[in-house]
């Protein structure tokens, strides 16, 4: 059965979700912060981080932030840009109903706005001790916070099932899952 | 995965949470080097030394995110679990569970500003960071709590004692 979708469009959450995605990609290659102590200087990357505490034997605490910063946040940009994108252009393409799926399981994980929340703290705590110097990368990862909680807030599960019901391909992928 | 198997599940990771709680608190999270001084810093630690700072209102932040958001989280899952399959709060409930939802990965501030601090910090004695055992129980904490609240899904509240093994 249809029903009306009304003005609802996908094509906000495909914006979203693609400026977060292109965001998130200059967000793990630009540096974050400078730190800097008498002199010697200190870049840190997103993934900078990760590898200390992988060194420091704190791998249980790496793998959470890997997951939590930059893994969620691609799988769900990823999954929301490529349904969105499906919707939007009427597009039965395949797997589908999995990364429909993928992107409601990466939601909760993607923790990204609280990452850039942490970044603004953590400037204030290494200005007690030294000099720091936001870079290019901390923009980005503002940036991809914002696109991702725009993303959140227009992405419609509802709308979407009721889309690719309306477009078969609910019943069928669901089929071929089982 | 039945319901039985969510709930207990559930209540097997809040009663984790709560137990790593304590030394999440009580251990250091992390050591501080600055100009060759060392020091070990807890959750509390860490508040105190924004408020000692002069900054009231980022340690009010890192206090509500870190100490206050976890327990609730924790304090929050446990009486919605006691309560299942009664139909006493269940209104409330919902609602505690939507919020718990919405917040709870707010504590998940000081994990990042440990990887961030980690990041930046590697000039030796002139200034570095190190992680302690404190976070590993505070990740611990973290990740019990969005787990329960992930695997005890809100429709379980509108469910009888009857109706939960199917």
């Amino acid at each position: 059965m249809i029903s009306p979708i009304g003005k609802k469009t996908f094509q906000p959450a495909l914006a979203f979700s693609l400026a977060g995605l292109f965001a998130l990609i200059l967000a793990s290659t630009s540096p974050v912060l400078t730190f800097d102590v008498a002199g010697r200087e200190q870049p840190g990357y997103l993934i900078t981080g990760i590898e200390e505490l992988l060194r420091q034997g704190y791998w249980p605490i790496a793998a959470l932030v890997f997951v939590a910063s930059m893994l969620a946040p691609a799988l769900y940009l990823a999954s929301v840009s490529y349904v969105s994108a499906a919707c939007t252009l009427r597009l039965r393409l395949p797997h589908l109903l999995v990364l429909f799926k993928v992107s409601e399981l990466a939601e909760p994980w993607n923790l990204i706005p609280v990452y850039s929340i942490a970044t603004v703290v953590s400037v204030v705590k290494l200005r007690m001790i030294g000099g720091v110097t936001w870079n290019d990368g901390a923009r980005w990862v503002l940036g991809v916070a914002f696109l991702t909680i725009c993303a959140q807030q227009v992405f419609d599960r509802g709308l979407v099932e009721h889309r690719l019901e309306a477009m078969g391909a609910l019943g069928n992928q669901r089929g071929e899952g089982t | 995965m039945t319901d039985a198997f969510r709930v207990s599940t559930a209540r097997a990771l809040v009663t984790t949470g709560a137990l790593l709680y304590i030394p999440s608190n009580v251990l250091p999270v992390m050591t501080m080097t600055v100009a060759g001084k060392t020091e070990p810093l807890t959750v509390l630690g860490g508040v105190k030394e924004l408020w000692d700072s002069n900054l009231p209102a980022i340690a009010g932040v890192v206090f509500l995110a870190s100490f206050i958001v976890p327990l609730l989280k924790v304090i929050s899952l446990g009486w919605i679990l006691w309560l299942h399959g009664t139909d006493r709060n269940q209104r409330a409930r919902n609602t505690v569970h939507r919020i718990v939802h919405r917040i709870g990965s707010w504590s998940m501030i000081d994990i990042f500003l440990l990887s961030v601090l980690a990041a930046v910090g590697q000039l030796g004695a002139l200034g570095s960071v190190t992680a302690d055992p404190g976070s590993i129980y505070f990740c611990g904490v973290m990740i019990s709590c969005l787990l329960a609240a992930e695997i005890y899904k809100p429709r379980l509240i509108w469910e009888s004692q009857f109706t939960t093994s199917s």
